[in-house]
């Protein structure tokens, strides 16, 4: 556990070095506004970054997020259209990601075929397959029920926070409180001997994945409602985003090791160098440069993690899939 | 998959019975990307000219993203399928203009659309650049005063069409609106998300921002929507370029009030017709001729530095008062 | 030397199995493929896919050592957009074609040996590295130049566009470089090293192996790869961009993956990596000219790459059991 805390007390230093470079040069970064602002455009980013973070616990990882956004944006938006009520549209999404994750999972597992490359494929099979049922066309005159979700607020602070909030909670309650939480640390750490110790990998592995899908769909909800249209393109890009989050905030990308809190501060980080370059005026052309700079920082900061890892992640990887990764 | 097979086999019966039948002109139309509301509905133009003329088959076909390389591929596919015309709207000018020169060669008419390169038989205009960049300054000077102060939200500063827009936004302002003062260009590719954010931040850091610039179809909503989260409906004017379904609830809350564009279902069933005059007409074509455009009317052709080109109109801005007579 | 010793035995049983399904496959490609277009079944056809796999085929050249060593390199897209970027801007100083070549090509190996310095260093997985350096190349490219795309001579059209008798330029190109890394990855000491280290790094260190500095080398080898296919992407669309190449890395990795080398790495080689970048280019080749849609193909490949992988695994392991 004192590996993981020294990976947040970096990012936090990191981000008051931030603060610090932004109190002097453009203290409007902290109008209230603004900092509600990035906070919301960041909750959903936090939601779907827990989801990967249980995948990449087990060593695994998952870059088809992206499309399973796309999938569950357009399922929920024509949901919303067909005029079921709220609670259906939710459940539509959480279900539609849960089955797109979980099928990741089920190929992984039953075919010993690495994560990677699964999801590999299923990033060019779902999101051709969406382009393909929509045929292109994007999903216009959405509800204004639908965007309520998005935009609204209940005692003033706005949805997509408290959706971001109470998934935090229940993310590191189930993270260090249930078997099930523990058994994902124990089969990133070793998987042969999380096998020996009676831990049922591949129900659990199955879990991850479908739970990584499922708050990707949850995720959806306060994303997509934000907009009056639904492009088909959706998501093009954010696994890349989330699986930088995930790593900034610590987590061992080889499995056993990172904290929800990491992985929070993690995406925070990433929508604050956002908006802190607009404000800094940085030439929009270096902006790039610059975000990829800081997050190179971010993940040099603590390695040490790392270098433990590293010698038993052959063994690990082998464990897995019985041998020959 | 059955749908993919009822497709192949579909396309092998096509592919036998056009053989066999009267001379029936293969026209593949390119968009950027596909997946984009504003290109299909250049489609949907491109489908009922088909449809009007009767001897042509359409193929629609684009890569999944705005992609130089992936265009450069199609192209050369099509050349090899042997198809007799080429729609297309280009990533960029310069690249592509090696393998149309290359189709061209081969006796495929090339026609763009949209976008220009720089090897073609024609180009259909939609507008001029300077007329866009003109419009756009007019409306914002309208709603948020001469002497604004603007903020430019593009897709990326690698895209040719966005950045002509500006060079001609700048140079309107310095002509007419020299107290017009842009404070900043930001990025946001493709994705609205992005826009969002972007203009979010740009209206808590510049505070005298009264005016936004959102230059695309994907960036138009999402700059909408932050101004309109922020309170600033009627204090931040937004002017930009998209479809009017999408500026649609916009334009109702009353956060937007012009929307600078051209009909892009007219674009494509335009640039299907040049198609079909190029491949049908005895003779080169050559300055002053008037070109057929089906239900558009007629239109002269200009000569201009590359071939030729055909200018549709002027740009068309959609109002709140006649958004609601369209649907694309 | 044991481990490279039993790498050879292992070598030999399994990959000639692996290479054979996929020599059938690519057989059935083309048969497939044939029947569904008639404009398929041409010499200018082929020659034509060969273009486009020689420029993804160059990056998966280096990709593939890289994969090996149980490494990735996600920034081949970005390091395709630099040196293209850094070739046009050195250009269009006008400092000569020639400079701007060499530019090109030491652009895309100081890049790949940048990664390879900040993985082996500070220690830090090579997926972690490339994913930050993705975006740094990527923005150094935008900003140099300022989202402009440089006009390319003429005088250089010729790697891109051109051709030796009915052959295209780039083939040929391709074909030496391929057999190049083939010869190395099996006869030389590095090729050997790549191996050990990609089926069981700590035991090749303690065999006192230079892995680090092995490692180092692959990564710049990866980039300089990369730069040469930036080079002939360059002439072949006369002109260099920021965001050209952005879609290379995601096929890249997938021609490595299908051509039956495993992402952990250790054994498969350059072969599975050629036969896997023709059955996709000839794939997607044959479905475009049958019209379908790139979405379809989309679908088809991700399907492709998931099966194939699949039944590549469940031979490895029914060849192990016995």
């Amino acid at each position: 556990m004192r590996r993981g805390n020294a990976r947040e007390l970096s990012l936090l230093v990191f981000i008051a070095v931030l603060a610090g470079i932004l109190l002097v040069f453009a203290p409007r970064f902290f109008a209230s506004k603004n900092l509600v602002d990035i906070l919301v455009n960041t909750s959903y980013l936090a939601i779907a970054a827990l989801g990967m973070l249980f995948v990449i616990l087990t060593g695994q990882i998952d870059i088809s997020v992206g499309a399973i956004l796309g999938v569950c944006s357009t399922l929920a938006a024509v949901t919303a259209k067909a005029g079921q009520p709220i609670v259906v549209v939710f459940l539509v999404s959480i279900a539609a990601g849960a089955i797109l994750g979980g099928f990741n999972g089920l190929v992984s597992t039953q075919f010993r075929i690495h994560s990677i490359i699964v999801t590999l494929g299923t990033l060019y099979a779902y999101r051709g397959a969406l382009i393909l049922v929509t045929q292109g066309a994007w999903i216009y005159n959405v509800p204004r029920s639908f965007n309520q979700i998005g935009l609204g607020d209940v005692l003033g602070i706005p949805n997509p926070i408290w959706a971001m909030a109470i998934v935090l909670v229940v993310g590191t309650v189930v993270l260090r409180y249930t078997t099930w939480g523990r058994a994902l640390y124990a089969i990133g750490s070793n998987t042969e001997a999380a096998r020996l110790a009676g831990i049922p990998v591949r129900r659990v592995l199955l879990g991850a994945f479908a739970a990584n899908g499922a708050l990707v769909g949850l995720a959806t909800m306060f994303f997509a409602t934000r907009f009056s249209a639904i492009q088909s393109t959706t998501g093009s890009g954010f696994e890349f985003v989330i699986i930088t989050a995930v790593l900034v905030g610590g987590a061992n990308i080889f499995g056993g090791t990172g904290r929800l809190l990491g992985v929070a501060m993690g995406a925070l980080l990433l929508g604050l160098a956002d908006s802190a370059f607009v404000f800094l005026k940085i030439s929009s052309y270096w902006v790039q440069a610059f975000q990829g700079f800081v997050i190179l920082v971010a993940v040099s900061l603590d390695n040490v993690s790392f270098r433990r890892r590293r010698a038993t992640a052959a063994e690990r990887n082998r464990a897995l899939t019985g041998g020959e990764a | 998959m059955r749908r993919f097979t009822a497709f192949l086999v579909a396309a092998a019966l096509l592919l036998g019975a056009s053989a066999a039948s009267a001379r029936q002109y293969t026209i593949a139309m390119i968009p950027k990307l596909v997946g984009i509301g504003y290109f299909n509905a250049t489609q949907k133009g491109a489908e009922e000219a088909a449809k009007a003329l009767g001897d042509v088959r359409l193929i629609y076909r684009g890569p999944s993203q705005a992609s130089v390389t992936d265009q450069v591929q199609l192209v050369n596919d099509m050349i090899t399928a042997k198809v007799d015309a080429i729609l297309i709207a280009s990533n960029d000018p310069k690249a592509l203009a090696p393998v149309l020169k290359k189709a061209m060669d081969a006796g495929i008419k090339v026609v763009t659309f949209d976008a220009d390169a720089n090897a073609r038989d024609l180009f259909v205009n939609q507008a001029t650049f300077a007329g866009i960049g003109t419009s756009l300054v007019q409306e914002m000077a309208k709603q948020a005063g001469n002497d604004a102060q603007v903020a430019i939200v593009t897709s990326s500063f690698t895209a040719p069409n966005q950045n002509a827009w500006i060079a001609a936004m700048k140079k309107e302002m310095a002509s007419n609106y020299p107290n017009m003062k842009i404070v900043t260009t930001q990025a946001s590719g493709e994705d609205q998300q992005k826009a969002l954010s972007v203009t979010q931040s740009i209206l808590n850091s510049y505070p005298n921002v009264n005016g936004i610039f959102a230059l695309a179809s994907t960036i138009f909503p999402g700059s909408a929507e932050a101004v309109q989260q922020a309170g600033d409906t009627g204090k931040v004017a937004v002017v930009g370029l998209s479809t009017p379904n999408e500026m649609k609830p916009y334009m109702k809350s009353g956060v937007v009030k012009a929307d600078v564009l051209w009909n892009p279902i007219d674009l494509g069933y335009a640039a299907l017709y040049a198609a079909h005059d190029l491949l049908t007409r005895q003779g080169p074509l050559s300055a002053g001729v008037d070109l057929s455009l089906g239900k558009l009317g007629d239109r002269t052709v200009q000569k201009d530095a590359i071939s030729f080109n055909v200018l549709l109109g002027k740009p068309f801005v959609f109002t709140p008062q006649n958004v609601d007579n369209f649907d694309f | 030397m044991s481990a490279p010793a039993a790498n050879r035995t292992h070598r030999r049983w399994r990959v000639p199995f692996t290479e054979t399904v996929l020599l059938v496959a690519l057989a059935l490609v083309i048969i497939i493929m044939s029947r569904l277009s008639p404009n398929f079944l041409s010499f200018y056809n082929f020659f034509e896919v060969t273009r486009f796999v020689a420029e993804i085929g160059m990056i998966s050249l280096g990709m593939t050592v890289v994969i090996l060593t149980s490494g990735i390199d996600l920034s081949v897209g970005s390091i395709v957009g630099l040196s293209a970027i850094v070739m046009g801007r050195i250009f269009g100083l006008g400092l000569g074609i020639v400079t701007a070549t060499v530019g090109c090509l030491l652009a895309g190996a100081l890049a790949g040996f940048a990664n390879g310095i900040i993985t082996t260093r500070l220690r830090i997985p090579p997926i972690v590295v490339t994913l930050a350096t993705l975006a740094v190349y990527k923005g150094i490219a935008l900003g140099i130049s300022q989202g402009q795309a440089y006009q390319m001579p003429k005088s250089i059209y010729f790697l891109g566009q051109g051709y030796i008798g009915p052959v295209p330029v780039q083939l040929i190109l391709f074909a030496v470089f391929a057999a190049v890394f083939i010869v190395v990855l099996r006869r030389t000491i590095f090729g050997h090293n790549v191996y050990a280290i990609g089926n069981n790094e700590t035991a090749t260190r303690f065999a006192g192996l230079r892995v680090d500095r092995t490692k180092v080398l692959v990564y710049t080898l990866s980039g300089l790869m990369t730069g040469i296919a930036a080079l002939i992407l360059v002439s072949r669309v006369s002109s260099a961009r920021a965001d050209v190449g952005e879609s290379y890395m995601l096929d890249a990795i997938a021609a490595v993956v299908l051509g039956g080398t495993p992402i952990s790495g250790g054994r498969g080689g350059v072969w599975g990596t050629l036969l896997a970048l023709f059955i996709v280019g000839f794939v997607r080749n044959g479905l475009t000219l049958a019209f379908v849609p790139s979405e379809v193909q989309s679908i088809f490949i991700g399907l492709l790459l998931i099966i194939a992988v699949g039944l590549n695994q469940i031979s490895a392991h029914r060849g192990r059991s016995s």
